[in-house]
């Protein structure tokens, strides 16, 4: 007969192995091996190497523009989708908040696109970039609709913007629908006799009432942005050139399309990994903050 | 009141109009998948004279539909599967006992939900080819459960404390085991939350892009997002047959979205909220 105490450790571990375990290897120890290689100038195929130091990161940041212009343009691309995604969700979900019929409908229409992997809607935007814009803009002289969506540098960051708005939006609008969901009625209708007006309405009574909507959505999207690959990989590849390049495609072909240098591409993506924290954690106290005073 | 049911109009009015454009692309990939390039070429915005099928015929065999649709559902399955089976055994264990090893646990899993994919995936690749799991589809959905497991973990140690603790002490006064007591009677009241976390990694899985491609190198063992992938790579030119491969890649999705449309929708707010 086991003690009790010592049963209790065993059921502890049997309900925690198959979890812990398959999360160990898979997630932990790539994890930790990442920040070890980070210090190596391990080149992925040898399975010999030398432990460098910080040397990959001082070469990063001191040799390398394309990974800063990939993190510039990262940067760009990160502020101007948290701040679009956001507004676009919010101004939709308001909008079809207001509905009683149709809110089914819309709600389902715009929440489409997101169904549809990023890859796959970067493909279907590439056709509407290279084949459908062209031709209307020749057939009605809208001349600025074709622009060199893909093939101009200062432009395709805007296709990229178009593509990712297309697919992200619709899931940041259902976390708003829910949360404008939660604003009580009595609430509108008492600053409705107060004399508000609907923006008045709009910013002293239902955005501090979803607030914490906002948190998750501009933690969602600000992750999100930041971990762009799909669409950028399916739209531009990164090009012309290197223009859209975004980290994880610099990350990435530096690890498995050209270079092969794992350690050093390793260190990038913990640089990666440290801007993301930043981030966030200024971001979540930021909210916090203000989730108190509402 | 008339002033109200104008604004009214013209918020629907704004609505169906930006629904329009963002049902376009959708819309103009399915008319062109059904006529010939050259047509296309003539007018992309007409409907098709004729339905071309042989389009879909021709972007079927290419992708290798039924094989790729088949190993997506093995590693959707599988994937959800473990995620919900080990997730849900761990969250429980975790959130019914205090302690310090089993907060530093929880805490690791909390932890690691904030690490981006692109920082592991390069030591990734390295510890599933020593594994001998890298280029199969069983241990790509293996990957998934590791991959996914933190989150699931998360949300099912929340769920549990809405569990009153006297269900268990009755069904282990009836003489159930550690193990009995959770199959049968809390894993069934974990459902909804289930529900929840088996929609959002399925939808995750199998839409995903970037590990597959780094981990399956066989043909045969491609998914459906990776062979379409191939397909526009070698066919980039060719839009009637790449638009048709696009189409048939979104059915399957578009199925399970008006089967599950309410638990989709209740999933992402529910995963949200509690995320």
């Amino acid at each position: 007969m086991l003690s009790k105490g010592y049963r209790k450790y065993l059921s502890f571990f049997a309900f925690l192995a198959p979890a812990f375990i398959i999360y160990t290897i898979f997630l932990l120890i790539p994890t930790l091996g990442g920040m070890f290689y980070s210090l190596t100038d391990w080149n992925g195929l040898n399975p010999a190497y030398d432990f460098v130091g910080f040397a990959n990161f001082v070469e990063i940041l001191r040799a390398d523009p394309d990974f800063l212009n990939s993190l510039w343009f990262t940067l760009k691309y990160v502020v101007i989708m948290v701040v679009l995604q956001n507004v676009f969700a919010l101004f939709l979900a308001v909008l079809i908040e207001s509905k009683r019929r149709s809110k089914g409908f819309f709600r389902t229409i715009f929440f489409m696109p997101n169904m549809i992997s990023l890859i796959i809607s970067a493909f279907m935007w590439s056709f509407v970039f290279t084949q459908v814009l062209p031709q209307i803009a020749e057939k009605t002289m809208l001349t600025f609709l074709d622009q060199g969506w893909i093939g101009d540098p200062s432009v395709s960051f805007y296709s990229i913007i178009i593509v990712s708005l297309w697919n992200g939006v619709g899931y940041m609008m259902i976390i708003y629908l829910a949360g404008l969901q939660g604003v009580p009625q009595h609430l509108q209708e008492a600053a409705i006799i107060d004399g508000a007006n609907v923006f008045q309405r709009f910013m002293r009574v239902t955005l501090p009432m979803i607030t914490h909507a906002l948190t998750i959505c501009l933690f969602l999207t600000l992750n999100g942005a930041f971990k762009v690959f799909d669409v950028v990989y399916g739209l531009t590849g990164g090009g012309p050139g290197r223009s859209t390049q975004v980290i994880t495609l610099n990350i990435y072909e530096e690890a498995f399309s050209s270079n092969f240098r794992y350690g050093y591409a390793s260190a990038k993506s913990i640089i990666l990994f440290l801007f993301i924290l930043l981030f966030t954690f200024i971001q979540i106290s930021v909210m916090k903050k203000r989730e108190v005073e509402s | 009141m008339r002033k109200r049911t104008a604004a009214s109009y013209l918020v629907t009015l704004l609505l169906a109009v930006l629904a329009a454009v963002s049902f376009f692309p959708i819309y103009l990939a399915v008319i062109n998948s059904f006529k010939t390039q050259g047509e296309m070429f003539s007018s992309v915005m007409a409907l098709p004279t004729k339905l071309h099928f042989e389009n879909y015929v021709y972007a079927y065999q290419q992708i290798n539909l039924l094989s790729s649709v088949k190993n997506s559902v093995i590693v959707s399955i599988l994937g959800v599967g473990g995620i919900i089976f080990t997730a849900g055994l761990a969250g429980y264990k975790l959130s019914r006992t205090p302690g310090k090893l089993s907060n530093f646990i929880f805490f690791l899993f909390i932890a690691s939900m904030l690490v981006p994919f692109h920082s592991i995936m390069i030591s990734l690749t390295r510890v599933a080819k020593s594994l001998a799991v890298q280029g199969t589809t069983y241990g790509l959905g293996l990957i998934y459960i590791g991959l996914g497991v933190n989150m699931a973990v998360f949300l099912y140690h929340g769920f549990v404390k809405t569990i009153p603790k006297e269900l268990e002490e009755s069904a282990r006064m009836d003489g159930c085991g550690d193990f009995q007591t959770y199959f049968r009677i809390i894993f069934p009241l974990l459902l909804p939350i289930s529900v929840t976390i088996g929609i959002l990694n399925f939808l995750w899985i199998w839409n995903d892009f970037l590990l597959p491609l780094l981990m399956l190198t066989d043909v045969n063992r491609y998914t459906l997002i990776l062979s379409t992938n191939m397909l526009f790579g070698e066919y980039n030119k060719e839009w009637s047959l790449i638009l048709a491969a696009l189409v048939l890649t979104a059915i399957p999705v578009v199925i399970i979205y008006s089967i599950f449309q309410r638990f989709i929708m209740e999933g992402i707010t529910e995963g949200a909220v509690k995320g």
